[in-house]
């Protein structure tokens, strides 16, 4: 079990409006860990997940990243996005640049680096997604895949520390998901740190060392995923993990 | 008879004559007398393009960044610009240049080789106002075209809210823009006859002129003046337009 020395969130909560999304979240991570967020729509994964980058605001409770409390009002938020990549579930490739371009722009504008360097720095990371020879291809020129492979090469051009995946999968078709996961297999072999939301169970058993799962905002239970998948403690969740895997 | 009557009636014979002769050619002598007075109108033609090109420059200074600000701005900068914007629209063109050149009493500009009469930079900023009044409107559509998820991913990789809407959104909303812009372009153009109000002579004003001095030439005049605006609507409409095409973001096939 991680003891939280790299990611703590703790008794986070948060609101839209009257409306309670997220009740008393917690979970831990070490520098290396994969932490699947797993639970129906709706379960307030995805803002979790998106509070811990502050593209969604917590109101309540606490997430050190690197012993920095990420929700202090005083935290540059810029300087934590950069060492914090994002891959999103609808891509959200900048449309009017080249996959190339689209990895460059972070280097090349937030951390400086000129133009050639953050040229180059573009084509490693795509050739590491195995785009390179894609990197003149506008988003709009590219597969679903394609996209999201270069989604994950712009998020790392960055080098981040940690790694969120907004269900990065779930809007692709079924032919295309294997290789992104195929993408995201080869990062946690490199011991890339991965905070993940996904729906895809054979890929959370395989690489997990945590699943979380929440359900209408509370986290149900925790755990590893040998635990919660063969020996779910609390039946919300064997009931939920039995509708998914019927499907699967 | 009254003037009116007389204008009138020389209009009608003189689209007689070019019914009867040759289509849209009157009399030989009429055309003579366009072509004669060629530089009067070339001069009014030289103003009227100067209007245009100031005004929709002006406008797309003032006009982009006021469209930003209704997107993006928020307390007493949104509203103060958002209020602009609803008077400036609001008010006839003819009120705007009156209020500019009477009331404000714009001064003449010196700029060492040439100077610009107070009517003109008057007529510049009537224009050119009006004109980023409509055209913050332009960008605010383009703006908020831009699907959000641009901005956030952005964000994402660390760019502060104005990097990320400097080099992600405004990129694409400019593109966005050219053909609400052509039409802007356009509308200026033509509106540049409008400082007639302010006394000055430009195409239209100077063409209004020449047929009254010689009332059979209506339709010459007309014709003559019209083919200027065409040519300078024409060429810079597919300006526009070729801009559009070399920085149109490519599609895929299946996209």
């Amino acid at each position: 079990m991680s003891d939280g020395d790299f990611l703590g969130v703790t008794d986070v909560s948060k609101w839209y409006g009257d409306d309670q999304v997220l009740h008393d979240v917690s979970f831990e991570m070490d520098r290396g860990d994969v932490t699947v967020l797993i639970g129906p729509s709706g379960s307030g994964k995805s803002t979790m997940l998106r509070c811990v980058n502050r593209l969604a605001e917590a109101q309540e409770g606490s997430i050190r990243l690197d012993g920095e409390e990420v929700l202090s009002p005083d935290i540059d938020v810029d300087d934590l996005r950069r060492e914090v990549g994002m891959v999103f579930q609808g891509f959200n490739l900048f449309a009017h640049l080249t996959a190339r371009g689209n990895v460059a722009l972070g280097p090349r504008r937030v951390l400086g680096l000129s133009e050639s360097e953050s040229r180059e720095r573009a084509a490693a990371q795509l050739d590491r997604v195995g785009l390179a020879d894609q990197m003149d291809s506008y988003p709009a020129e590219l597969s679903g895949g394609q996209q999201q492979r270069v989604g994950i090469a712009r998020a790392l051009a960055m080098e981040p520390k940690l790694m969120l995946f907004d269900e990065p999968t779930s809007a692709l078709d079924p032919e295309l998901i294997g290789e992104v996961l195929e993408v995201m297999h080869g990062l946690v072999d490199e011991g890339m740190t991965m905070l993940v939301v996904t729906h895809e169970m054979s890929f959370a058993r395989e690489v997990a060392d945590e699943i979380v799962f929440l359900d209408e905002g509370h986290v149900v239970e925790r755990g590893p995923p040998e635990q919660l998948f063969e020996r779910p403690e609390k039946e919300r969740t064997g009931r939920f993990l039995e509708r998914i895997e019927s499907h699967d | 008879m009254s003037a009116a009557g007389t204008l009138a009636l020389a209009a009608v014979e003189s689209l007689g004559a070019a019914a009867l002769n040759w289509p849209f050619v009157g009399e030989a002598a009429d055309w003579e007398f366009v072509f004669r007075n060629a530089d009067y109108l070339g001069v009014g033609a030289l103003l009227t393009i100067g209007l245009t090109f100031a005004s929709i420059l002006l406008g797309f200074l003032v006009g982009f960044p006021a469209g930003a600000v209704e997107v993006y701005g928020d307390g007493y900068l949104e509203r103060a610009v958002n209020a602009a914007g609803i008077v400036l629209r609001g008010t006839p063109i003819v009120v705007i240049l009156i209020v500019m050149y009477f009331v404000v009493g714009v001064p003449q500009i010196n700029l060492g080789v040439a100077s610009i009469s107070s009517a003109v930079t008057a007529g510049i900023l009537g224009l050119g106002l009006r004109s980023a009044a409509y055209q913050s409107q332009i960008f605010r559509a383009a703006l908020s075209s831009v699907d959000a998820g641009q901005l956030e991913a952005g964000r994402s990789i660390g760019l502060s809210r104005f990097e990320a809407v400097r080099y992600v959104v405004v990129p694409q909303a400019l593109r966005r823009s050219i053909p609400g812009f052509q039409n802007e372009f356009t509308i200026v153009l033509k509106d540049t006859s409008i400082v007639f109000a302010i006394g000055l002579a430009e195409l239209l004003t100077r063409g209004y002129d020449l047929f009254s001095e010689q009332t059979t030439a209506v339709l010459e005049v007309i014709l003559f003046i019209s083919a200027i605006y065409f040519v300078l609507t024409f060429t810079t409409n597919r300006a526009l337009d070729y801009l559009g095409t070399r920085y149109a973001i490519p599609e895929g096939e299946s996209a």
